[in-house]
């Protein structure tokens, strides 16, 4: 029976549980659950939304026509107003290497005292690892709307209490009621980006190959993917024309994908996620990656690199391009969850959320730093103007959507056969 | 103090019936805590039957509870699935790196032990150097020589050969790093074996007639046959299971080992089962060899008697 996560009162019907061999079986009965999911959209006329799509209703699985209100559980409550933020030394940040400028950082702890810390991942499945092991204790963590239910129904987040975030208002509009969290009860924006093809323009000579580039031989050794199982796969289904539903969960796209990736192994590809500098310094001539890592390849450069050796690859036609964006949160484990709201109120304050972009490239979706202002800033060369994002490109554009556990560990089990050397 | 009075008391009996004991007490929770507790939560995560809400196995501490469809999922994937590349690596890059280190650390031992003489403790000082720099350092450093711009491609460079991708996955690059870094492991313990052989036999082999390659191989090559396979057991222990030399040297599927496969699945969530489960077969893997070396010593410290 479907449940209504929107209502708060009633317990939801999920199981606590769920047994190994239903994931191990999770081929056909992700399938049957993914193929439920599009279905319940196409019927439509849902208006209280959140119909749990997926096979095992351990948790809603929120789509942009299927949004989902995330439950606030009666042991789980935002904490008290008005109170003074935590006097400690330190605040506890879980998030990728690299992903908040040191000037930010160093700001914050002059106005708290408390220096930030920042454990690092490389993607949510290493990212939910360690947020989840016992005894782990973090303020801020910056997961994207992939992983947004599981954390909550896993009581991983705490909700906000929202008087404490008053910058809110600063964000595009469509992020301050998103579909993946109604209410923006648990999450707010960190940025925006979308997945392309990082290249050197200096050495590549055909960049309109697109993500193709990355199987071409010319760049055996010098070529890298993302660190992240969805990222991978969902670029070889693109690449190679399996399927344009990289969130599918037919088990034998997934493995097309794979055997895709494993062509990679022997050109001697590299699955890491710091093409920001490598790009910059020659290691690699052409690298899966993130809009924001070409925007900040500025910093890396190697002598006699500039800025215009950098280009940015994405699809022509704005509905084929992969976009997304990444969320603050606060982990109901944090020991300082005032503190922990005064630094997300500060990352989504006009200036600072500016000098944050400066230094990481990745564009906060504030309406204040839209693009004309960004490359007006001239925080964006010429060549790169690819690599800005604007709302209107979340419409069409191709999105990562959290998934069942099994069709979710299909992904994963597929990416790592593949980081095993390949079979 | 108390020791020394309580046998003045005339209670040595009831002194060393607690004592000893009493002295193998640290060690014995040291192993309970930190091994012995630690694994059996590793088998009680790799025969987990039942998973969190973000897929993760919720472990299984009541072994009538386990599971053991993981398991067999990893023995089935190592012996002809993903996983076999890795163990195949893991074997050949051990085995290879085990043969240069005792092409190189067999003379450099026995040079040391035997014929170095006034400079002895010199070179020992310079073959334990590494170990007063951390591991990851020493490690970190190879990526500088071999980087693209590295010296090793300058060198290459000015003999006018073309440059050559050292840290782009290839396998020649994880062994060298592997017996470079484990090399000083393996000098050490053969030293002090070879140290030990009895200078008088190896005279008696010269006056009975033997040359100098007759007596090594008869005489000090035999006596030295415990040293050299305990040294082997000491440096392939920790090849075994080593990531970290890969991941910084090649980083690439190419070259991919049982610890990176162990490394990989622990830090994802949902295959932690899977991990656990590699960690044990290592782990039997590697008693074989330590169960053949203690038969070996055993034997061998038998017929000293």
């Amino acid at each position: 029976m479907p449940f209504d996560p929107s209502s708060t009162d009633r317990a939801p019907q999920w199981r606590p549980q769920l047994r190994r061999r239903d994931v191990l079986r999770g081929g056909a009965f992700a399938a049957a659950g993914l193929g439920v999911a599009p279905l319940l959209a196409a019927c439509g006329g849902d208006d209280d939304g959140g119909t749990p799509a997926g096979g095992d209703g351990a948790y809603p699985l929120a789509r942009p026509d299927a949004p989902v209100t995330l439950p606030i559980f009666d042991d789980n409550q935002p904490i008290a107003a008005g109170q003074e933020p935590e006097k400690v030394d330190a605040l506890r940040v879980l998030n990728y290497a690299d992903y908040m400028a040191p000037g930010v950082k160093k700001d914050f702890q002059k106005k708290y005292g408390a220096e930030v810390q920042v454990t690092p991942y490389n993607n949510y499945d290493e990212m939910l690892t360690k947020i989840s092991a016992p005894g782990a204790e973090f303020d801020v963590v910056f997961p994207g709307p992939s992983v947004m239910s599981r954390m909550v129904y896993g009581k991983l987040l705490q909700p906000f209490q929202q008087s404490y975030l008053t910058n809110l208002t600063n964000a595009w509009p469509e992020y301050q009621d998103p579909w993946y969290d109604q209410g923006s009860q648990y999450s707010v924006p960190y940025t925006v980006y979308t997945t392309g093809v990082g290249y050197r323009s200096d050495i590549v000579t055909d960049p309109s190959e697109g993500y193709q580039m990355l199987w071409n031989p010319d760049y055996a050794g010098k070529m890298g993917i993302l660190d992240d199982a969805g990222e991978a796969l969902g670029m070889a289904m693109l690449a190679w024309d399996i399927t344009r539903d990289i969130n599918t969960g037919d088990p034998e796209a997934i493995n097309a994908a794979k055997e895709e990736l494993n062509k990679l192994i022997p050109l001697g590809v590299k699955v890491d996620i710091t093409q920001y500098e490598t790009l910059a310094n020659g290691k690699f001539h052409v690298h899966q990656a993130w809009s924001g890592d070409l925007v900040a390849a500025r910093w890396y450069l190697a002598q006699g690199v500039t800025t215009e050796d950098l280009g940015y690859w994405i699809p022509e036609d704005k509905a084929d391009v992969v976009i997304g964006n990444d969320n603050i949160c606060i982990p109901k484990s944090s020991p300082s969850p005032v503190l922990a709201h005064a630094f997300i109120n500060d990352l989504l304050d006009n200036t600072i959320a500016e000098k944050n972009f400066n230094w990481n490239g990745y564009q906060p979706p504030l309406t204040k730093l839209d693009a004309d202002y960004l490359i007006e800033g001239g925080y964006i060369s010429e060549n790169l103007m690819s690599a800005v994002v604007v709302p209107e490109d979340f419409e069409s554009g191709i999105k990562f959507y959290e998934q069942t556990p099994a069709v979710e560990n299909m992904y994963l089990a597929a990416f790592q056969d593949f980081q095993s050397g390949g079979s | 103090m108390a020791v020394a009075e309580a046998t003045k008391g005339g209670q040595k009996d009831a002194a060393t019936r607690f004592l000893w004991p009493a002295l193998a007490i640290p060690g014995t929770a040291w192993l309970l805590a930190l091994f012995v507790l630690p694994f059996y939560g590793i088998m009680a995560v790799a025969f987990s039957s039942q998973l969190d809400i973000l897929g993760q196995p919720i472990p299984a501490w009541n072994p009538l509870e386990w599971d053991f469809a993981v398991m067999r999922g990893v023995i089935d994937q190592s012996i002809n699935g993903s996983y076999r590349s890795a163990w195949e690596h893991t074997f050949i890059y051990a085995a290879i790196a085990m043969a240069l280190c005792v092409l190189i650390g067999y003379p450099v031992a026995y040079y040391v032990a035997r014929l170095a003489r006034g400079n002895r403790g010199l070179l020992l000082a310079l073959i334990l150097a590494p170990w007063w720099i951390n591991y990851l350092t020493r490690m970190l450093s190879w990526v500088g020589i071999l980087g693209d711009e590295g010296y090793a491609n300058d060198i290459i460079g000015f003999f006018g050969f073309a440059k050559v991708d050292w840290l782009g996955g290839q396998w020649y690059v994880v062994v060298i790093a592997l017996v470079y870094g484990y090399l000083p492991f393996f000098i050490v313990p053969l030293y002090a074996y070879l140290d030990r052989i009895d200078q008088h036999l190896i005279e008696a082999s010269r006056d009975l007639g033997a040359n100098t390659f007759r007596t090594f191989f008869r005489v000090t090559l035999p006596q030295s046959r415990i040293g050299l396979i305990t040294a082997m057991v000491i440096t392939a222990l920790p090849m075994f299971g080593d990531y970290y030399t890969n991941t910084l040297v090649s980083n690439s599927p190419t070259t991919v080992m049982i610890g990176n496969s162990i490394e990989g699945t622990i830090q994802s969530g949902f295959s932690r089962g899977q991990g656990a489960s590699l960690v044990l077969l290592l782990s039997a893997v590697l008693l074989f060899f330590m169960a053949y070396y203690l038969i070996l010593t055993l034997r061998a410290s038998r017929e000293a008697r």
